[in-house]
């Protein structure tokens, strides 16, 4: 606790100190800026106790005893550069106005008094900032956001983990310019400081971050340069300085199937990165999002919500109209369902079928088929399904969801479907992991303000204002908070702030603040960041240390993304992570033999398996085929020239 | 002196120390007394006693005759001082009440020094700032004040005879002008202590604002430099006073004896700080007092710079900026603020 005093408190009549707002002088050289925090102590006692009062600074004002710029003028005969030759310096002033962050006593809450202004040590911060509450041994649940700095006070600042990630209150929103470091690190930050400090009697916490834009959260468990000037915050704050060593991601495939649509699809980094395929079922129970309301009508509504309930996983029975038994598993299966259905229909003339009129059918045909199309690589005619592993998340794990390279729609569908699934696990109970914080940046077009209701936008809503009891945080971020919907925005408890754009700032979102402060935001440092949080009355402003992880920009550098090449290549790509002993020339030799729908679907179920064998296990995917000594050599000879042997007839009573 | 604690007496009362204090208080010594309404103008700061104008002869010591002699540049002149001192004194004069229409003036007289430093004004930290608060009433007039009020040291009559011998009439003029007479001995006694105690302890040149010549130590001293800005005595009879009101910005005069009566010697002149074109005679014209020394010439002129250079900053929007040192000002603002 600073005991020299840096500043006296001042009142006038026609600037009065206020309960929540003091003015103080000092010195010129004085460490006292807008940001810092600082302590008055009072003279006279109130109920036998001397008030001490905490503030921030939040405006500065520099003045002389100068009455008019023209007199200065004069004084120096029009001519600048004598001023410096002057034997004597007017008198000037440095007044700062603070917002109050804490009184003590609480009670009576009186304006602040005259007293000696000293600028605030580590312990005061603590009680400026209400962090003692949840900074006490055995109830500790504090998050270190980052280092608070003003003169010789170096000060960790806490967020309570009940007000971040829940019961009391959750979320947290990040608003920042793009390009400096703001958002991405301090995500990356801020959840090692929660893996790192989140009480382990709150039970288990995992995270799940949609990379929405380039490679920014492709390199997660690779490590980032850090020198020692980034390493001692992280001592400070007691977080290990390395990547996170818990991490799995997400990706569906190109259109072609082949490759996966990610930046992290460098043969090196595959081992920990899943396909993300859904099938008709996974697709069908969010149809909403996929078909806005001038695609579907009430009508078309009603037959998906029959196929839904009756066809799909059913056995439709041959009726007047189909021509034999149907079991609808998948895009394919329900093409024919659809093709049998029309040509019954056609054939008999009839204009409806089970109260749905040929058109409808028509229409729906049209736009469910062209699902498959819209999301290639994530939706599957097979009905091939690889997902999260909701039910057995592990605590202290990063599962990343990549939907960089993704058409909108398909994001869309991914966003939607992984949330409400996540919603639902957590509401059972059986997610794997009590808590789970959902990162979603492009917030602004998720959520934005203005346009029309999406299915999306409405589910994140729900997790704003619902999630928290539930244990479903959004750790959200964008350019632009006041482009974003006012609801999900203010359900975050915590917010913070980067370097703004000064078209922002001027947004009636931040009037709140004064001039000194947007003029500090719109011109923050990389690292340095405007905390507001549920214990703390005024915005706290903190460094946060460079993220120990591997920038995306670098990532893609060192780990450049592999070029979609041949079937033969991708599925080596795709076998080899899981058994070193694949080789090209025995891949290629498959390819020879099979199909392609064939090799994808025996690749997807390998990848899923993940079996001991995995050349055993591929190959037993496959009917036997005894393939002719020319064609295997000419496999040999030429991956160009190879032509898969024609697969025998399923009905054929002569093959293996 | 030390004021304040010269202001601590066993008065069972508290000894005020504003004007609204002061008139608490004299209520309760002269409970018949009528209080002024400090909301009006009537109880506004009393200006200072001044002399009559008069022209003087000077005594001239330096050449024959007075004559302009330039010591810098009309303009643009960069110039270093050699006053690391500046002092100055402050009064401050209310009439609180009426006691059967005596006058009850209470004043607040004030004298401090401010040292430069990095080129910076602060608090001279040797010689703490001087504060006198006393009541100034003619006692002959008032006999039913209480004793203990009467016989209080804070307390100065001011109905006793003057030098002459002259006892002031109950008329309420008389006895206000001779208050302020009082008054204005009380802070020149201010400023001669704090003069003086800087030429015994200092060794660098103080500019006092003011004569220097009520004090034997200070007229003598070759640290103390008074500069005088009211010309209510001009030394500039006959052919002197072209060259006095013709002086240019730069420009001094010959160096002249000054000797009023009952007081000390001292060598002065006149310095031009600013050009007086299209403004009165007397505009940015000072007279410097310092001591006499045998190298007169070299000491005028490296004073008349020392005062030209104290010129910038500026000492608006005093009223007196063309003649103020920026140094002076400073000290008047620092007085105001603590008295």
């Amino acid at each position: 606790m600073s005991n020299e005093p840096l500043g006296r408190v001042v009142a006038t009549e026609r600037r009065p100190n206020t309960p929540h707002e003091f003015h103080f002088w000092t010195a010129l050289d004085s460490p006292v800026g807008i940001g810092t925090i600082v302590r008055v102590d009072g003279s006279n006692p109130v109920n036998g106790q001397i008030p001490r009062v905490y503030g921030i600074v939040v405006e500065g004002f520099s003045y002389t005893d100068l009455q008019s710029p023209m007199h200065d003028v004069l004084g120096h005969d029009g001519t600048p550069g004598s001023a410096g030759f002057a034997v004597t310096e007017r008198a000037e002033i440095r007044l700062y106005s603070a917002a109050v962050l804490r009184q003590l006593p609480d009670e009576p809450l009186q304006p602040v008094p005259m007293g000696e202004v000293h600028l605030a040590g580590e312990d005061d911060v603590a009680v400026a900032l209400r962090m003692d509450s949840y900074l006490k041994e055995g109830a500790r649940t504090g998050i270190p956001i980052g280092v608070y700095r003003a003169g010789a006070t170096d000060s960790t600042i806490y967020l309570d983990a009940d007000f971040l990630l829940g019961p009391e209150a959750a979320h947290l929103n990040i608003s920042g310019m793009s390009g400096l470091a703001t958002k991405t690190s301090a995500v990356e930050w801020l959840l090692a400081s929660v893996f790192a400090h989140f009480p382990e009697d709150k039970g288990s916490i995992a995270a799940v971050c949609f990379n929405v834009k380039g490679p920014d959260l492709c390199f997660l468990d690779q490590p980032g340069p850090l020198d020692d000037r980034d390493l001692e915050p992280y001592e400070k704050m007691a977080v290990a300085a390395k990547p996170f060593d818990r991490v799995r991601y997400f990706a569906p495939y190109t259109a072609k199937g082949f490759a996966l649509n990610t930046l992290r699809s460098n043969e090196a980094l595959l081992d920990n990165v899943t396909p993300l395929t859904w099938g008709l079922r996974e697709v069908l129970q969010y149809a909403e999002v996929l078909l806005n309301r001038d695609d579907i009508d009430a009508k078309a509504d009603a037959l998906i919500d029959f196929i839904k309930e009756r066809v799909l996983d059913r056995v439709s029975d041959k009726d007047n109209y189909l021509s034999r038994d149907h079991t609808v598993q998948s895009f394919a299966d329900l093409e024919d369902w659809f093709r049998d259905l029309l040509r019954g229909l056609e054939k008999s003339n009839s204009d409806s079928w089970r109260t749905h009129h040929i058109a409808t059918i028509r229409k729906v045909r049209n736009r469910l088929s062209n699902l498959s199309t819209r999301c290639a690589g994530l939706v599957t005619d097979s009905g091939v399904v690889s997902d999260l592993p909701f039910g057995s998340f592990e605590d202290r794990m990063v599962y990343v969801v990549d939907v960089a390279t993704l058409e909108e729609d398909a994001q869309d569908l991914i966003f939607a479907r992984v949330v409400s699934k996540l919603r639902e696990h957590l509401e059972r109970r059986d997610l794997g992991v009590k808590h789970l914080i959902v990162f979603v940046d492009e917030l602004n077009k998720y959520a934005p303000s203005d346009g029309q209701d999406t299915y999306v936008r409405k589910m994140l809503l729900d997790i704003a204002e619902r999630g928290r009891y539930l244990g479903l945080v959004l750790f959200s971020a964008q350019q632009f908070r006041s482009q974003v919907h006012r609801r999900v925005v203010g359900n975050s408890g915590t917010s913070l702030f980067g370097r703004m754009d000064a078209d922002e700032l001027a947004t009636p979102g931040y009037s709140v603040l004064s001039a000194a402060i947007r003029t500090k935001l719109a011109t923050l440092e990389k690292g340095q960041l405007m905390v507001r949080h549920p214990h703390f009355t005024q915005p706290i402003f903190v460094r946060f240390p460079r993220p120990a992880v591997m920038l995306g920009r670098v990532g893609v550098e060192q780990f450049p993304q592999a070029v979609e090449s041949g079937l033969d290549v991708a599925l080596y790509r795709a076998l080899r992570p899981l058994d070193h002993s694949v080789t090209l020339p025995w891949v290629q030799k498959l390819v020879a033999l099979y199909d392609e729908a064939e090799l994808l679907k025996a690749r997807d179920a390998t990848i899923r398996a993940r079996p001991a064998s995995v050349k055993a296990y591929f190959e037993a995917q496959f009917r036997k085929v005894i393939p002719t000594e020319p064609a295997v050599a000419a496999a040999a000879a030429s991956r160009e020239e190879t032509r898969a042997v024609r697969t025998l007839p399923i009905d054929d009573p002569y093959g293996f | 002196m030390n004021p304040a604690n010269s202001d601590r007496g066993d008065n069972e009362l508290s000894w005020p120390t504003s004007t609204h204090a002061a008139r608490r208080f004299i209520m309760r010594a002269l409970p018949h007394a009528s209080p002024m309404d400090l909301a009006t103008g009537e109880a506004e700061a009393r200006p200072r006693a001044d002399e009559p104008p008069v022209l003087a002869t000077p005594s001239v010591i330096e050449g024959s005759a007075l004559r302009a002699i330039r010591v810098a540049p009309a303009r643009g002149a960069r110039l270093e001082s050699g006053f690391l001192g500046f002092l100055d004194g402050a009064q401050d004069v209310r009439v609180v009440s009426h006691a059967d229409g005596i006058p009850i003036v209470w004043a607040t007289v004030s004298a401090a020094i401010r040292v430069r430093r990095n080129r910076r004004l602060t608090a001279f930290p040797r010689r703490a700032p001087a504060i006198s608060r006393r009541y100034y009433l003619p006692l002959r007039y008032l006999e039913e004040l209480e004793p203990a009020f009467r016989n209080d040291p804070r307390v100065v009559d001011s109905g006793r005879p003057d030098a002459s011998g002259v006892i002031p009439s109950r008329h309420p003029a008389a006895l206000l002008d001779r208050a302020l007479q009082r008054i204005q001995q009380d802070r020149e006694a201010l400023e001669q202590s704090l003069t003086e105690a800087w030429c015994e302890e200092e060794s660098s040149p103080i500019y006092v604002d003011g004569s220097i010549t009520a004090s034997a130590t200070a007229s003598r001293s070759s640290l103390a430099i008074g500069v005088v800005k009211s010309h209510r005595t001009l030394y500039a009879e006959g052919d002197a006073f072209r060259v006095v009101v013709g002086l240019d910005a730069g420009e001094r005069s010959s160096v002249f004896r000054v000797a009023p009566r009952g007081r000390h010697p001292v060598a002065s002149w006149y310095v031009r700080l600013r050009g007086a074109a299209g403004r009165d005679a007397l505009f940015g014209l000072v007279r410097v007092e310092a001591a006499e020394s045998d190298d007169l010439t070299f000491r005028a002129d490296e004073i008349s710079r020392w005062i030209i250079a104290e010129g910038s900053p500026l000492a608006l929007p005093d009223g007196r900026w063309d003649k103020m040192s920026y140094g002076i000002r400073d000290t008047e603002e620092f007085l105001r603020a603590i008295s």
